[in-house]
């Protein structure tokens, strides 16, 4: 055998070696697998369980705070982590999913839009827990356990609610000489504020904007006013935004953009958003969740919180949804999975803990109305958020697979022309309805 | 090679007993590699366009339902006919200006070398960073505006702030800027390159025959560099193809889809929407399209690209 030979052979030998040892760790693991969903975990053994969020090092450590939490009650239960950065969760937990390895499949992952991954039959639906175990769904904010619905069943329980309220900077109100907002306010006590806050240089460049809202929020007008976006949430045939209500309710934020007073949604991106705004006193007021409550009071703003003003004769509505925690149906030990999940959304285990640590405004109305919530931290209108609150109701978004598809490619771009000024909300909305139209037939809604 | 009697089949993997078997070897690795993650996942993909598919695999084979549906599908159209929009502003102003730096830094002005570091510098940097900047730059009330509002005051004439990136009129613009920005260094390098291959004896001829300056770049250099003008057309057409990375940062496709283009539809549909089928199937019909786009360059290369004879 020449040199050549021979360096060929121990050539293929190495990239033998390579392929086996690259092979090596799968080869004892789907065994293994397989041994842990047949046998059931007999007394005295811990089961392991993988629990899947995404966020950054602080919100993990958050969660993992709660896990501990949980594991100190439950020493049967051994909690493994699985984090990724939002950008990155979905597509990463899609690809485990589609693995089909019980072994690397989250078996309690936090999600949105729930529906949307039911449809796909990787969650596992909750009923019967709920019912073997007397689980309590009363307890929920209205509507709110719709947004984790499929075809009639439970698939997950959102962890919190989102309660869309107006926050306002005090410093602001006191410069501009008005009266705080109050619970009673209307639209139109909302446009004269508005217009009394704006503030504008020599040149016509406006400092101080009165209002800062994502258009993505946009619902909340429309639903007030008596409109909505659809004519059934959970097996729709047509858009209903073009009604006179419905428009009525897009052409009040719509005046507020055009007259100046509100920032335009764009350029409130390009600034970094409403927090980012309402921090640097760009703006006056904005519409958001409770999220920013912590970063408020982290930089001791002088600021508070009403609920969001109403139209003369219409109504308060807040949209009820959140992230639902899930429990994956290709999971290997379902039980224990359920265990903690129930511990999750309990009013003593995780809601209470992360309410307390000013993460939350809690899924579970006995929770926001105790003292987790009911603390003496700022905001001091905090019954202003129960109020909003205790408005939730369905009609945020659809319960079917496809909406988030329609939100993202149809409704949320045909508004942006409404919103940057380059059309009214007559001419845009009809043509918005008609795509989305032709979206619900193309997909095969209604569904008989 | 001697002639052959009988006709022998042309065969490309044709065994030889003395053959350097250890080269396949040695390309082996790579081979593995591609032929797992490139090749069988593009075959795989060929066939999730012709499925109903799901998170756990695939339903069912519908035929050209999902191509059936792209067609139909208008948000499909628009991101296509932006994407054409890119195509036909990037490609020829790319050419145009990494030409003219070529050209300018190809004479022997002082300091070319911090130039040409300058002009390339963009081609390595991070596209996040160079689209956070522009953006920053591009703002309602940002500098680009600001320069542009002191221009028009210094006429008399009153300036009304542009939205570069949240209109529906600038959005793909600002993409263009930000595309150009990036790329026309890498233009400029491979010109250059060709432009040093020209040899000097052609220009002394036609300046010998009394060729002016403008004659002698219509009449040597161009036809000289036009396999570099070719080869940067094919390439920079399909990079446009597949734009991607400039309109997800700067403006996220919108507003209303007005900047969205085919390749971010593509990965709205399957990342956003779970809808591989439907991406994979715009996926095939866009490599198709790029395909037919190629094969007529090359046809009309002909025409007007000049290879030099030997």
């Amino acid at each position: 055998m020449n040199v050549k030979r021979l360096s060929g052979v121990l050539l293929l030998v190495m990239v033998l070696a390579m392929l086996v040892s690259a092979c090596a760790p799968v080869a004892p693991a789907a065994p293994a697998a397989a041994a842990d969903s047949a046998a059931a975990p007999a007394a005295g053994e811990t089961t392991t369980l993988t629990w899947a969020f995404w966020g950054s090092p602080e919100e993990a450590a958050s969660h993992q705070r709660v896990g501990a939490a949980f594991m100190a009650e439950h020493p049967e239960i051994t909690l493994e982590y699985w984090n990724q950065p939002w950008d990155d969760y979905f597509t990463k937990i899609q690809a485990l999913w589609a693995s089909g390895d019980t072994a690397t499949i989250p078996d309690v992952a936090f999600l949105w839009p729930t529906p949307r991954y039911a449809a796909e039959g990787v969650l596992e639906n909750l009923d019967p827990y709920v019912e073997a175990s007397g689980y309590n769904l009363e307890d929920y904010w209205p509507g709110l356990l719709d947004s984790a619905m499929f075809e009639g069943a439970h698939y997950g329980f959102p962890r919190d609610i989102e309660v869309n309220i107006l926050y306002y900077n005090k410093d602001l109100f006191d410069a501009a000489g008005i009266d705080y907002p109050t619970d009673a306010w209307t639209w139109d006590d909302l446009q004269a504020a508005a217009e009394a806050l704006t503030v504008k240089d020599a040149s016509g460049n406006t400092e101080t904007y009165a209002l800062a809202m994502e258009g993505g929020k946009f619902l909340k007008w429309v639903n007030q006013n008596g409109g909505q976006i659809l004519d059934d949430f959970i097996n729709p045939s047509a858009c209903t935004l073009d009604s006179p209500e419905a428009i009525a309710g897009i052409q009040f934020f719509t005046d507020l953009l055009n007259d100046g007073y509100a920032m335009r949604p764009a350029d409130l991106n390009q600034a970094g958003g409403d927090a980012a705004v309402f921090q640097s006193g760009q703006a006056a007021m904005i519409i958001q969740n409770t999220s920013r409550v912590s970063a408020f009071n982290a930089a001791a703003m002088n600021y508070d919180v009403v609920p969001v003003p109403t139209p003369a004769g219409g109504k308060r509505w807040n949209g009820a949804g959140g992230a639902a925690w899930v429990m994956s149906s290709g999971s290997d030990s379902k039980d224990a999975a359920w265990t903690f999940l129930s511990w999750l959304q309990s009013a003593e285990g995780g809601q209470k803990l992360y309410t307390e640590a000013g993460e939350i405004f809690p899924a579970l109305q006995s929770v926001a109305t105790s003292p987790a919530f009911m603390n003496d931290q700022p905001p001091a209108n905090k019954q202003g958020i129960i109020t909003e609150a205790e408005s939730s109701d369905v009609g945020g978004f659809g319960f079917f697979p496809e909406w988030g598809e329609i939100d993202g490619s149809i409704v949320g771009p045909g508004m942006d022309l409404v919103w940057s000024g380059e059309a009214t909300p007559a001419d845009q909305v009809p043509v918005v309805c008609e795509q989305f139209n032709a979206f619900l037939a193309e997909n095969g809604y209604p569904k008989p | 090679m001697t002639p052959q009697t009988s006709p022998t089949p042309r065969r490309y993997f044709r065994w030889q007993p003395d053959q350097q078997w250890e080269a396949y070897l040695f390309i082996l690795p790579a081979l593995v590699l591609f032929a797992v993650f490139v090749a069988a996942a593009m075959a795989y993909s060929l066939v999730i366009s012709f499925a109903d598919y799901g998170l756990t695999g695939i339903k069912g084979f519908v035929g050209l339902r999902n191509y059936q549906g792209l067609f139909r599908d208008p948000i499909f159209w628009q991101s296509f006919r932006n994407t054409a929009f890119y195509i036909i502003t990037v490609v020829p102003i790319q050419l145009f200006l990494g030409l003219i730096m070529a050209l300018a830094l190809n004479q022997g002005i002082r300091g070319r070398t911090v130039y040409r570091l300058i002009y390339f510098m963009p081609v390595v940097t991070t596209i996040v960073a160079g689209a956070i900047v522009f953006r920053l730059l591009l703002a309602t009330n940002g500098p680009i505006n600001n320069l542009l509002s002191d221009i028009y005051a210094l006429f008399g004439l009153p300036f009304k702030d542009i939205n570069w990136l949240g209109s529906t009129r600038y959005s793909k613009w600002a993409v263009v800027v930000l595309t150009l920005w990036k790329n026309a260094g890498f233009t400029m390098v491979v010109y250059l390159a060709a432009l040093q291959g020209v040899p000097q004896e052609l220009y002394d001829a036609a300046e010998t025959d009394g060729a002016g300056a403008w004659a002698r770049f219509r009449n040597v250099t161009l036809p000289l560099i036009s396999p570099t003008t070719f080869f940067l057309l094919v390439l920079q057409m399909i990079g446009a193809f597949q734009l991607f990375t400039e309109p997800f940062v700067m403006t996220r496709g919108g507003p209303a889809n007005s900047s969205l283009s085919v390749v971010q539809y593509i990965y709205n549909a399957g990342f956003r929407d779970i809808r591989m089928d439907k991406a994979s199937a715009m996926a095939w019909f866009l490599f198709a399209f790029i395909l037919l786009f190629t094969l007529i360059q090359n046809r009309l290369q002909r025409r007007w690209v000049f290879y030099e004879a030997g």
